[in-house]
């Protein structure tokens, strides 16, 4: 009796994790940082910290939707680079509204052929994305011969600068991407249908999701929120680097997504937990720079949480008595 | 077709090497020369050498993504070694650090059950931000006095370049391995399917973990070799080398499938690459070309590999011996 209830508890405590542990450690490393650094814990720091997020959360959306289709996109940080580059170079040409758009509508393209290679020819996503990765870094590269493109355009500016009411439109661009995700997720079949894909691909195809759309469909999710990050991260920096946009961006897009609490290898996931993770990310980041932490220790940080987090997931699951 | 791709299997990367030797002797008249020849195959063998490691890797059906940066890190701490213990310890004892990093690697995949893909993704940048921590991100500069240390990777026997020995007995011994001991079925057994070899009481922990180090150990050699050409430990060095070396193993025709490796093709993927690059620094084009072109072969060779592996299903199904 009492092992079952031990058993139960533990069952409780993995089930909550979500719910409960993502805010815990949250909170947790904003303590520890406010008693560290008194320049965290003031009201422009916190904007900043959210800013710095919402960066990582905009494209953890459509990472998210991908991991749990049981696919996996690790070119997105060199795709960032070569939609950076190449749709900050047209400003001069269609001005800066299609300029964003265009930017938006490559890195969806981008994408969608990722899709293709990865359904079509059956090649592993992983696999596909990492050639991709050189693939598309090296494209831009080539395109703007290693010169950084600077961007001095009022409305691609402001997508990455701007204000709403005090808050910076990146911000409330995160919070449109996730309201926007969510919907899709939850209120909508095509959100079923990348969940039920997830699970297991088999049996959505035998029930007659066109598992192969699905999939495509993700991929191109996954170029769209790119292409918005793409746009505001370089409208930050004020410049696009082919170098330096999205230099291991993946890497912090699939970590606030796997902190989150979405499983690798597929099935139902977290759009708020990925959220969390990304504010867990941003503290962390912003605290770290604050501390004077040297990057070289930040790689090292980063790398850990990533492999925190997948062990932890594990856990979570085979305290839950499931295979993960 | 199912003939043609069990040929391909076999010879394509031959048929490739050919090609390529018909296209660069009809550009550069130089192509053929034993000068060049020895100098491309020389270069070709940093990537075979940690394709080896790779493909058994691959075998088993496992990646590494972690092999530049182990590179930079073995480069890194021979290079502050050797004036401390001298240039044989110092290579004993960096190969050591690198081989100890691939058992990290494997006592996260398989203790923690985290996949390999992410544990080395996660590795790779942890290990390229140690190197740097180590040495503050400067670089460390080897007096070699005795010329000792860089004998290694610049010396000659009867004119050919000693890095092309290393890389020859490093191929014995991985073939030796993998076809003819147990430890080398164990590893194919693993790779075509886990739990018949758990089921079957392989240690398959046990030998997932001695592959990761073999894979960190070869681009541990990779990394002293070059450190001794250049005399200087690097902790930026070979960034994003991972691509080379898995386009190498993957074009060689090991299958992402897992459970069978060609050594053999690996160790002439490696040259083909290594083509590549001869056939584009003779176009005089920059160096972002290179990492490219490795992308379109490695897409390339993925593309075969689908194609196989579903034909392979095909036939299997419908009950085609093969």
């Amino acid at each position: 009796m009492v092992e079952l209830q031990a058993r139960s508890l533990r069952v409780k405590i993995a089930q909550q994790w979500g719910s409960l542990g993502l805010p815990f450690l949250l909170v947790a490393v904003v303590i520890l940082f406010s008693f560290l650094s008194p320049v965290f814990r003031t009201q422009f720091n916190f904007l900043s910290i959210l800013r710095f997020a919402s960066f990582i959360a905009i494209s953890a959306v459509g990472m998210a939707f991908c991991i749990m289709a049981g696919e996996f996109d690790i070119s997105v940080g060199s795709m960032m680079a070569l939609v950076g580059v190449l749709g900050a170079s047209f400003v001069p040409v269609i001005g800066g509204f299609a300029a964003v758009l265009t930017t938006i509508a490559i890195s969806s393209f981008l994408g969608f052929v990722n899709g293709i290679f990865i359904t079509k020819l059956k090649i592993p996503a992983f696999i596909t994305t990492l050639g991709m990765m050189f693939v598309f870094r090296s494209l831009a590269y080539i395109y703007t011969d290693n010169v950084s493109v600077y961007i001095d355009n009022d409305f691609w500016l402001y997508m990455g600068n701007g204000r709403v009411l005090g808050i910076h439109f990146p911000i409330i661009l995160m919070v449109l991407c996730f309201v926007g995700g969510y919907l899709m997720l939850r209120k909508t079949p095509f959100g079923r249908y990348v969940v039920a894909v997830g699970t297991n691909a088999k049996a959505a195809e035998l029930s007659g999701i066109h598992v192969d759309r699905i999939k495509i469909a993700v991929f191109v999710m996954v170029g769209f929120f790119v292409g918005i990050s793409s746009v505001v991260i370089s409208a930050n920096m004020g410049v696009a680097n082919p170098g330096l946009l999205g230099q291991g961006y993946e890497f912090q897009v699939i970590t606030a997504v796997v902190l989150g609490g979405t499983l690798l290898g597929g099935g139902n996931g977290s759009l708020g937990g990925a959220l969390l993770a990304a504010l867990i990310l941003g503290s962390l980041r912003n605290g770290m720079n604050l501390m004077q932490v040297s990057s070289y220790w930040q790689q090292v940080v980063t790398g850990s949480v990533l492999i925190f987090a997948v062990a932890i997931n594990r856990l979570r699951y085979t305290l839950m008595g499931q295979e993960a | 077709m199912i003939k043609f791709l069990k040929l391909y299997e076999k010879i394509g990367i031959f048929i490739l090497i050919v090609l390529a030797s018909v296209v660069l002797s009809i550009m550069s008249p130089h192509f053929l020369q034993v000068r060049t020849l020895l100098s491309i195959a020389a270069q070709g063998t940093y990537a075979a050498i940690i394709g080896f490691g790779m493909t058994l890797a691959l075998t088993m059906k496992a990646f590494d993504l972690s092999v530049d940066a182990v590179l930079a890190l073995t480069s890194v701490f021979v290079a502050i070694f050797i004036p401390m213990v001298g240039v044989p310890l110092a290579i004993v004892f960096s190969l050591l650090i690198a081989a100890s990093v691939g058992m990290v690697n494997g006592l996260i995949v398989t203790k923690l059950g985290v996949n390999p893909l992410i544990t080395t993704l996660a590795m790779m940048t942890i290990i390229r931000g140690i190197a740097l921590l180590v040495v503050g991100g400067r670089q460390v500069i080897i007096t070699d006095p005795d010329r000792v240390f860089r004998v290694i990777g610049t010396g000659r026997i009867f004119g050919i370049p000693n890095q092309i020995y290393i890389m020859l007995l490093l191929f014995a011994i991985f073939f030796i391995m993998l076809y003819h001991t147990p430890f080398g079925r164990h590893i194919s057994a693993v790779g075509s399917n886990e739990s018949a070899a758990r089921i079957s009481g392989l240690r398959v922990d046990l030998i997932k973990i001695a592959v990761f180090m073999l894979v960190s150990f070869t681009a541990g050699v990779v990394g002293i070799i070059r450190t001794s050409q250049s005399l200087i430990g690097i902790p930026t060095m070979a960034p994003d080398f991972v691509l080379v070396v898995l386009t190498v193993a993957i074009l060689g025709g090991t299958s992402l499938a897992g459970g069978k490796g060609n050594l053999w093709g690996t160790l002439f993927a490696g040259i083909f690459i290594s083509m590549i690059y001869y056939g584009l620094n003779l176009l005089g084009v920059q160096i972002f070309y290179q990492i490219f072109s490795v992308g379109l072969v490695l897409l390339f060779a993925l593309f075969v590999d689908g194609i196989r592996t579903r034909y392979l299903a095909i036939a299997k199904a419908k009950g085609i011996k093969m």
